[in-house]
């Protein structure tokens, strides 16, 4: 029911992405609430967020707390058959987030949120109540081999099976199963204003503008785009950059979202909490 | 108030970033008034002696803190100019990078030694196990530098990459 609900107004997303491509941060940040999903209380383990009750009124395109999950089947690449989003509902709890691998700054944040949470789950004995889900929506680039090569440099676990990426087979699945599906917005930018990665090394002053710096993980994106170095050896296509929503998602064992954490990497420390007690008291 | 509404006018797409920046970096409204309380954290072996520790960040001087992860590409670049900075500055400042990925798994404490080493780091290096210095920091990314005054008040934060002439800068305003 909630892939209906989550209404896709794609003029608003591209909008909100053309913000940041422009400096300023990604909306996302801002949570609507489900409240029309049906979901009560007692199906959540957590409280809802902070930002609930202002979120409610506001209505951001990807699933929120409370929340079902969204479905789709992607191909999942490293374990040679096809995943759906919902596959482990009953059975385990499931954290996802959406990446392009040639990113260095969000996306790896992102993936290592998950990440964080799997080594985890490994080291405290969850590892076969939660699943770890990756989805990439830049599959031209995000082949097979580029994916494994990503998650290994990362530091994922692939042996302790819990971790899939998925990767739509083209961009117009991606645009379909990402963007439609999951209401997260992204849009290719690979030409970005070079001006930009010398307000980055100097941006500074700590006062009131410690909300700026937070957001300098998105302007900062050129910035490090530029290191071609050391990422992209072998593919020559170094400057491949996307603006696009950044979201993690925590969903319980039934299936509904507790936490959607938007805006940039989620605190390490919050997640992990959030994560324990979700598959601990779900 | 439906998001159309929200994001039609610059007035209020500042009004979004504000609250979009509050999410990111959990950042509170005077947090830092009392100085960030120092966190005792597992030097890196290979370093110093096995079972070492280093009181992240000191009272008492100028911090320079860095929190990196030896996957991270941006990270690595950024030790050049942390090295140069550890190079120029004197007793009187504690430079220091953290590490908070998770160890054990995947990544071992000998697999951040060797990519220290072959970053040819020579300042101290530690281990942030249960992401206090982290929470402490409110960081949520990597590479992410912290200077901090005598008190351990934050003077200055930074996501991503940091040249060594803005870190000397810093450095310098929060001896003053």
């Amino acid at each position: 029911m909630n892939v209906n609900e989550t209404t896709v107004d794609r003029r608003t997303m591209l909008r909100v992405a053309g913000a940041t491509a422009i400096g300023l941060p990604l909306a996302g940040c801002i949570e609507r609430i489900g409240d029309e999903t049906g979901a009560t209380r007692e199906d959540l383990v957590l409280a809802p967020p902070a930002s609930h009750d202002r979120a409610r009124e506001t209505d951001v395109p990807h699933p929120i707390y409370g929340d079902d999950l969204p479905e789709a089947t992607v191909q999942a690449p490293l374990h040679d058959r096809s995943v759906t989003t919902t596959e482990f509902v009953g059975d385990r709890a499931t954290m996802l987030t959406f990446v392009f691998t040639s990113c260095t700054t969000v996306c790896p944040g992102l993936t290592s949120t998950l990440r964080r949470i799997q080594a985890d789950s490994i080291e405290r004995g969850y590892a076969d109540e939660i699943a770890f889900q990756t989805v990439t929506f830049d599959p031209e680039y995000d082949t097979t081999d580029v994916l494994r090569e990503y998650g290994e440099k990362q530091g994922v676990d692939f042996d302790v099976g819990n971790w899939y990426f998925l990767r739509p087979e083209t961009p117009a699945r991606a645009t379909s199963v990402v963007e439609d599906t999951f209401g997260v917005a992204f849009e290719r930018a690979d030409e970005s204003d070079p001006t930009e990665s010398e307000n980055e090394t100097t941006d500074d002053d700590h006062t009131e503008s410690d909300g700026e710096t937070g957001d300098t993980d998105h302007d900062g994106m050129n910035e490090s785009d530029g290191d071609t170095d050391e990422t992209h050896d072998g593919h020559g296509r170094s400057h491949r950059h996307f603006v696009h929503t950044s979201l993690v998602l925590l969903v319980n064992r039934d299936g509904l979202v507790e936490r959607a954490y938007a805006g940039g990497p989620p605190a390490p420390r919050t997640v992990l909490d959030d994560a324990r007690t979700v598959v601990e008291e779900g | 108030m439906r998001r159309r509404e929200l994001i039609a006018g610059g007035a209020a797409l500042a009004t979004l970033g504000g609250a979009g920046a509050l999410a990111v970096t959990d950042w509170q409204p005077g947090s830092d008034d009392g100085g960030v309380e120092p966190v005792e954290l597992a030097a890196i072996s290979g370093q110093g002696e096995e079972g070492d520790t280093v009181t992240v960040p000191e009272r008492g001087r100028v911090s320079l803190v860095e929190l990196f992860a030896t996957s991270c590409d941006v990270c690595s670049r950024q030790m050049a100019p942390l090295g140069r900075v550890a190079e120029r500055v004197g007793d009187d400042v504690q430079v220091v990078s953290v590490t908070n990925e998770p160890l054990g798994g995947t990544v071992t404490r000998a697999d951040v030694a060797d990519w220290w080493t072959a970053h040819e780091g020579t300042w101290p290096v530690a281990h942030d196990a249960d992401l206090d210095l982290t929470s402490a920091l409110n960081a949520v990314s990597v590479p992410y530098t912290v200077v901090l005054d005598a008190e351990n008040r934050v003077d200055w934060r930074h996501s991503g990459y940091a040249d060594h002439a803005t870190l000397l800068a810093r450095l310098e305003e929060a001896r003053a």
